[in-house]
């Protein structure tokens, strides 16, 4: 008997199958062997794979939203899903399939709907009852870089108000020397002592 | 940006805290935010709840925020601001997981 657990948010709702890993001593509810999945739109076709296209298609979906937010070109291409922006409301999701001699779906989606989907997503990550191996997701920074963040921040504001200060120092007393004539201080000297 | 003759720096305990409000606030307030993007998305059909919300982020910030600033003045022009409020309600509706601080803090980070 195969477990299934349902991730909704407003229109879009995300269904897992599979069984848990009785080997690792793990609940009856859990599922860390995903056989089928399901992501239902409202008024667009049913989106459904194997477990080896989950992760790939929940990372486009992150890369994609993360490039939208960032001002960055917000283009997504692989081998098996393509999303681009049609126009900054409306987002193009090209799915491919794996098997030969079938179309690829095309579906556009809005804003709502792509922060619907991410929600989902985001859900199935939290949840304690589906143990996946989570890899390559934008968002699961390693604590390295977390604090590399946060240094980053301090480094610079300990170091640029010297910085600046050094600088404006530098400028301002090179501007000096267009004031001082070191022959015209010569000339003085020699008048002062004239031997 | 804000109305204010003292300038007072945030500090990082601040920072962090305003992040978590910001976070709480958008998980409940993620129907109305999702609302306000699909407006935007067939204004033909559905035009009401865009124009009401730019009409009052628009009075908000001229009651609030110094409008000499010229990045103020980016806010207010018609023009531009449709960009700048759809990121700003997408970066929102994107945080309102058990994750969403540290999403947001990341996004914040990288702004």
């Amino acid at each position: 008997m195969q477990n299934k657990l349902s991730f909704h948010q407003s229109s879009v709702s995300l269904e897992i199958i599979g069984l848990p890993d009785y080997s690792n001593n793990e609940n009856k509810d859990q599922i860390s062997i995903i056989s089928q999945w399901k992501l239902t739109i409202i008024d667009k076709p049913l989106i459904e794979g194997k477990m080896e296209h989950l992760w790939p298609i929940m990372n486009a979906f992150y890369i994609y939203s993360n490039l939208l937010i960032k001002n960055e070109i917000p283009l997504f291409e692989s081998k098996l899903i393509d999303i681009k922006a049609d126009n900054l409301h409306i987002h193009n999701i090209v799915l491919k399939s794996s098997k030969p001699n079938v179309k690829p779906l095309i579906l556009k989606i809005g804003n709502s709907l792509l922060s619907d989907t991410i929600n989902c997503f985001d859900q199935l990550n939290d949840s304690p009852k589906v143990r996946i191996k989570k890899t390559n997701l934008p968002y699961n920074f390693s604590k390295k870089f977390r604090y590399g963040l946060n240094n980053k921040v301090k480094f610079f504001n300990f170091f640029i108000p010297p910085f600046i200060a050094i600088c404006s120092l530098i400028l301002f007393s090179s501007s000096f020397i267009y004031f001082y004539n070191p022959f015209e201080n010569i000339e003085n000297k020699e008048i002062i002592n004239p031997e | 940006m804000r109305k204010s003759y003292v300038g007072n720096n945030i500090k990082l305990n601040e920072f962090d805290a305003l992040i978590r409000i910001t976070v709480e606030m958008s998980k409940y307030l993620y129907p109305y935010i999702r609302d306000i993007l699909k407006s935007k998305e067939d204004l033909e059909e559905n035009s009401v709840i865009w124009n009401d919300f730019n009409k009052r982020f628009i009075e908000l910030i001229k009651e609030r925020f110094n409008m000499d600033s010229m990045r103020v003045k980016k806010l207010l022009n018609q023009a531009e601001n449709d960009e700048i409020i759809i990121k700003s309600l997408l970066t929102l509706s994107f945080s309102i997981s058990n994750q969403g601080y540290q999403k947001l803090k990341n996004f914040l980070y990288d702004f």
